[in-house]
């Protein structure tokens, strides 16, 4: 927990003359887990986008290991950050091996074109690290939506990366696979054995996986700080403007919305 | 049977078929010939076989490939499963294109070059004027993609009526019997003229076989990892409007084996593209040259356009796929 992996400094992203995000400051440390909290609109997803390389900042700049992103390549900055977006095609024809062993596309190179035997070790450590081997010869398409998540998850795993982002992972699946889906995070996060950045509208998730979280409304840091500091009804009810209440309070923090009128 | 071995066995009929193909469909047609009296120095058989029916088997075996691997490469890009060159209006612009040579060009002025770098352009300048109109904010609309396409097809088939109707009689006669698509040549310059442009195309799109694998997972995704998706459509609609340019200016527009043969092939050989890119190289080949036979030995000594011919197979495919996929 020392040095930064990623640092944002004053970062911009606007669209049609219209600013989605920012300026914001960001700061992710190695070993560490931050969940980006906020309501819809607030830009975490926007966020994550530009951590990824996925869109490129407006005004502002990125740093991996203190090089600027603008200056790595599109296959270095993958090579140290793995992504598993929320928006995904209904129908991926692939198997959970293939689709894991996709995830080694960056290590490729103009002289390793077709992967190695040390890829498919990668994909397929990936998939023991995530639990999903035995399902390694099964059709994507046929998989639960946790699975589905697993089986991504693993396939950003392959990429053997520094950082590993992840948007919405629990949203869409019911709480016994929410409730898998967050054990994972914490296995493969916890005791600072990988850095992770996640965005999420679970309070709950956030409040259990993270080591920080950093509440997002308009585009702008509203607060952040420890889950245990940050969730708090005041602070909840200014970010999202609806009533919350703490039911557990302590090292985490279990929230509930009153969706009484 | 394990999907790896299903695909190797298909992968394997495809090249036997494509290797069949071009050893069998010489020998037949109107006028039958076997391959002792061609080499046997029967003069007859001999002209048939290497100065008609071996150009005209090649020119499919070229043609069928270039149009399914281009298909294939489309479905993907475009995330949509009916696009392919004659849907998005790429045939039809480089039959545009090529009409409009033909009609307007000076005799002087390259003739059969000028027909070909017609067609190029007809062929890059749709698929520029397509994709520009499908363009949004949030990248490429499939749907739009395809209306558009259609839209930009309907337009260059009215402007060929138009040139048509302008042409004298003979002309007009031959671009309409151009415009069912034909595999009809003698001798071999038009194939040796084809051939560099879609070895080079399918070169380029074969090289795009991981960055297409990406896009399976979505743009996103593929963005994560270092895909540019702009070079990448760039590069798949360079190399496809190259094929299909060179192509069209010989046979005219061959509709539906660009999706046909891609979508038959997903069955046993499954999305991911090397193996599916070569599978539809032998098999689309394979299968226009089949077509091709039918449809000159069906009605012998007539030949029947082939483009008819797999117009009348893709039409109820095309719709087949449509009422399918919305299970």
């Amino acid at each position: 927990m020392t040095e930064a992996l990623v640092a944002a400094r004053a970062l911009e992203w606007t669209a049609g003359g219209r600013r989605i995000l920012g300026p914001l400051d960001l700061e992710v440390r190695r070993g560490e887990c931050v969940a980006v909290v906020g309501p819809n609109g607030a830009g975490k997803t926007t966020l994550l986008r530009l951590v990824t390389g996925v869109l490129a900042p407006s005004r502002g700049g990125l740093e991996l290991d203190g090089l600027p992103f603008a200056d790595l390549a599109r296959r270095e900055l993958a090579r140290r950050v793995a992504y598993v977006p929320q928006s995904r095609p209904l129908s991926v024809p692939l198997t959970v091996e293939r689709l894991v062993l996709l995830g080694r596309y960056p290590h490729l190179t103009r002289a390793r074109v077709a992967p190695a035997a040390g890829d498919f070790e990668a994909a397929r450590r990936a998939m023991r690290d995530v639990g999903v081997a035995a399902l390694a010869e099964r059709p994507v398409d046929e998989l639960s939506g946790g699975e589905r998540q697993a089986a991504y998850i693993a396939s950003a795993l392959a990429q053997e990366a520094d950082l590993l982002v992840l948007d919405e992972p629990t949203t869409h699946l019911d709480p016994s696979h929410q409730q898998e889906i967050a054990s994972l995070v914490r296995r493969l996060s916890g005791a600072g054995r990988r850095t992770v950045l996640i965005a999420t509208h679970d309070l709950n998730f956030a409040s259990l996986v993270s080591d920080r979280i950093l509440a997002l409304k308009e585009g702008r840091v509203l607060a952040a700080g420890p889950p245990e500091r940050l969730l708090r009804p005041e602070l909840l009810a200014a970010l999202f403007a609806a009533p919350f209440e703490i039911v557990r309070g302590g090292e985490r923090p279990v929230t509930v919305l009153d969706l009484h009128p | 049977m394990t999907a790896a071995r299903r695909r190797s066995l298909a992968l394997a009929a495809a090249g036997v078929a494509w290797l069949l193909t071009l050893v069998v469909a010489p020998l037949f047609g109107s006028h039958p010939v076997t391959l002792a009296d061609a080499l046997g120095g029967d003069p007859i058989a001999a002209t048939v076989l290497w100065k008609l029916r071996m150009p005209r088997v090649l020119l499919g075996l070229l043609a069928g490939g270039a149009l399914a691997i281009s298909g294939a490469s489309f479905q993907t890009l475009f995330r949509n499963p009916l696009a392919e060159p004659y849907t998005l209006g790429v045939a039809s612009g480089a039959a545009l294109g090529a009409v409009l040579a033909q009609q307007f060009g000076m005799p002087g002025l390259g003739g059969f070059a000028a027909v070909f770098a017609a067609s190029f352009a007809g062929a890059l300048g749709v698929t520029a004027l397509v994709v520009g109109l499908a363009r949004s904010r949030s990248g490429l609309e499939s749907g739009t993609l395809l209306l558009a396409g259609i839209a930009v097809s309907l337009s260059c088939s009215a402007l060929i009526l138009f040139v048509q109707y302008l042409a004298d009689f003979t002309r007009t006669f031959r671009m309409v019997r151009w415009m069912m698509g034909g595999l009809v040549v003698v001798g071999y310059r038009e194939v040796l003229w084809a051939a560099p442009w879609v070895a080079g195309g399918a070169l380029v799109l074969l090289a795009a076989r991981w960055e297409l694998d990406q896009l399976l997972t979505g743009e996103e995704l593929a963005a994560s990892r270092g895909v540019d998706l702009v070079r990448l459509r760039l590069r798949v609609l360079a190399a496809t409007s190259i094929m299909i340019g060179a192509l069209v200016a010989v046979t005219g527009p061959i509709g539906f084996v660009g999706l046909v043969v891609p979508h038959i092939l997903r069955r046993w050989i499954g999305h991911e593209h090397l193996h599916l890119l070569v599978a539809c190289l032998l098999g689309g080949g394979a299968f226009l040259t089949v077509c091709d036979l039918v449809a000159r030995t069906l009605m012998a000594p007539a030949e029947l356009p082939v483009g008819v011919l797999t117009a009348l197979l893709g039409g109820p495919f095309f719709l087949w796929l449509l009422l399918t996929r919305k299970r």
